[in-house]
């Protein structure tokens, strides 16, 4: 698992993927914490965080189109598949890699948290709960994205599928609003997004905790699954 | 070594192995030969672990594929028909992760010994996407060195090489034939014969014949018809009179300027002989007589066309 993390890991920074998302997630934060706490004067980050989930998820797919589609195009599956390594370190490695990836990016976000502690209080809680709840939803959004790649050989197809899952689900919250109650409570219920709500009020809710450790380790094992089964074609 | 029992593979209704039996045994070259879409490459895919089988059994070094994959992957090098590169990585680099994946202790001094083996070392540090198909085709073949497997697989390992490096690899897969067990696979059939101790002639999905190349070559020189070139100085009339005067010992065809004559088998014996006189006596001299041996390529077209018409 390690071999394979980190050839992954280094492919994103020789493939230039890595810092095209470096870029795109650091301008993005940027100009949202610009927006949100620096022109209003605002210490805290709650409001940037509930923008930066509708927005990041939309980068993201960056980090996993290629995870598993290019190796099927370039035929090193066959390498890998034929390594003596089980699946499921072949599929955790890539999955790592990617978040960790993410959570650099993620981290390079702390100097914004910096910055607002020498110009005001930052509230503990809140932050910390809404940076756990972050990375928890790129994990699922990651997640996806790697199930989506696993599908396809081609790049382009696996990012386009996981930008039409993600469409929906922003916008499930929205779509939950318009609908009578049964159904609205199961989507909102449903919804990563809306559950990320929770983080950002400063709530560690374990259901919730769950919920988003549930639904990455739902699509990494149907990755898992997919790969296996593909032995069968 | 390895032992391979009514392996089958379909592909929805296309039989692409179908029901092939063999052992390899250790440190064994098998040659699989067989023209396009014979399974050679269904059946390597198969041995290694890459695609499963629609029923059958496959025991690596005695270890079911099945029952214990990672086991039996550990025993095994495989140089996939196409290279499994990665075009951004350097040699080096592409190299230690092969070593580091199959779990080799001291991934630098082994990297460095398979790239001496087989001759990439002038590379390392070259982006492996801007090598030749011959140096890309080697490091594959590097690859499949990484960690010492007992077994090698190699799918049509000199493709896309110039003729030194065929020699040079076919030394190399020679010498490694005396640690390993090497099943190779080709179309071309000086490659198999060059180098194997058994011949595994696949058509269809099946196994056409099984023998060392001496043996089959031999087997087929008798009963098949022989053939022979003589070139004559003179009037293609005056010559063909001469050749009519034979009867039905062989019939003749004329290519350029050389006449092409497929002997009866019984009529073969002396023809030789017998040609020089019937011209001597005419006064036509004969400036060219050559007996086409049977190749193993003879053998191979031979096999694989009667599978076709049954
Ligand atoms: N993934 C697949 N799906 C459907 N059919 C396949 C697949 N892979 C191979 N086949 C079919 O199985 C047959 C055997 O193919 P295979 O690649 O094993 O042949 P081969 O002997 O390696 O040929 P070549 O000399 O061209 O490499 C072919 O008829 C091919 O079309
Ligand atoms: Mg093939």
């Amino acid at each position: 698992m390690k071999a394979i993390f980190k050839r992954e890991l280094r492919s994103y920074f020789t493939t230039m993927l890595g810092y095209i998302f470096l870029t795109m997630f650091l301008v993005l934060t940027g100009v949202l914490f610009y927006l949100n706490n620096i022109y209003f004067g605002v210490t805290s980050v709650k409001n940037f965080f509930s923008l930066l989930t509708s927005w990041a998820v939309f980068i993201i797919p960056i980090l996993t189109m290629r995870l598993f589609a290019e190796d099927r195009k370039l035929k090193t599956d066959q390498l890998l598949m034929t390594a003596p390594v089980p699946v499921r370190s072949i599929v955790l490695g890539k999955f790592l890699a990617a978040g960790c990836v993410l959570a650099g990016a993620l981290a390079v976000t702390l100097i914004y948290v910096i910055v607002i502690s020498f110009f005001g209080t930052v509230n503990w809680a809140e932050t910390i709960s809404c940076y756990i709840g972050f990375l928890l939803l790129c994990g699922v959004v990651l997640a996806i994205g790697a199930f989506m790649s696993s599908l396809t050989d081609s790049q382009i197809v696996a990012a386009v599928s996981t930008y039409a899952i993600l469409i929906v689900t922003v916008f499930l919250g929205n779509i939950a609003a318009a609908l009578p109650d049964p159904f609205q409570s199961l989507l909102l219920w449903l919804s990563p997004t809306e559950r990320f709500l929770d983080f950002a009020m400063g709530i560690l809710d374990p259901s919730a905790l769950v919920y988003y450790i549930s639904l990455i380790a739902l699509f990494v094992f149907l990755t898992m699954n997919v790969m296996e089964r593909r032995r069968l074609s | 070594m390895i032992e391979v029992k009514e392996l089958v593979k379909h592909y929805g209704d296309k039989k692409a192995v179908d029901g092939i039996t063999f052992t390899v045994n250790d440190g064994e070259i098998l040659g699989f030969l067989g023209p396009n879409g014979a399974g050679k490459s269904t059946t390597m895919n198969m041995l290694t672990g890459y695609i499963s089988m629609t029923s059958g059994e496959i025991r690596i070094g005695g270890i079911d594929i099945i029952e214990d994959p990672i086991g039996a992957k550990r025993q095994i090098g495989y140089l996939p028909e196409q290279p499994p590169l990665y075009p951004e990585m350097t040699v080096s680099e592409y190299l230690c992760f092969v070593c580091e994946l199959k779990g080799v202790k001291d991934i630098q001094a082994h990297m460095k010994e398979i790239a001496a083996k087989t001759g990439v070392t002038g590379v390392l540090s070259r982006r492996v996407g801007n090598l030749s198909k011959g140096y890309r085709q080697r490091v594959g073949f590097a690859a499949a060195l990484a960690g010492d497997p007992k077994v090698l697989i190699l799918d049509e390992p000199t493709v896309g090489m110039d003729p030194n490096q065929i020699i040079e690899i076919r030394e190399l897969i020679r010498s490694l034939g005396k640690e390993h067990t090497v099943i190779l696979s080709s179309h071309i059939l000086s490659e198999i014969s060059a180098v194997s101790d058994r011949v595994l002639i696949m058509d269809n999905g099946k196994i056409a014949a099984e023998d060392t190349p001496e043996n089959l070559a031999r087997s087929e020189k008798r009963d098949t018809v022989k053939r022979m070139l003589i070139r004559i100085d003179g009037e293609s009339e005056q010559i063909e009179k001469v050749l009519d005067s034979f009867g039905d010992s062989f019939t003749y065809e004329r290519i350029n300027e050389d006449y092409e004559l497929t002997l009866n088998a019984d009529a073969a014996e002396d023809i030789g002989r017998k040609l020089f006189f019937a011209f001597a006596k005419a006064e036509l001299p004969i400036l060219m007589q050559k007996e086409e041996e049977v190749s193993l390529e003879d053998v191979f077209i031979e096999l694989t066309q009667k599978e076709e018409k049954r």
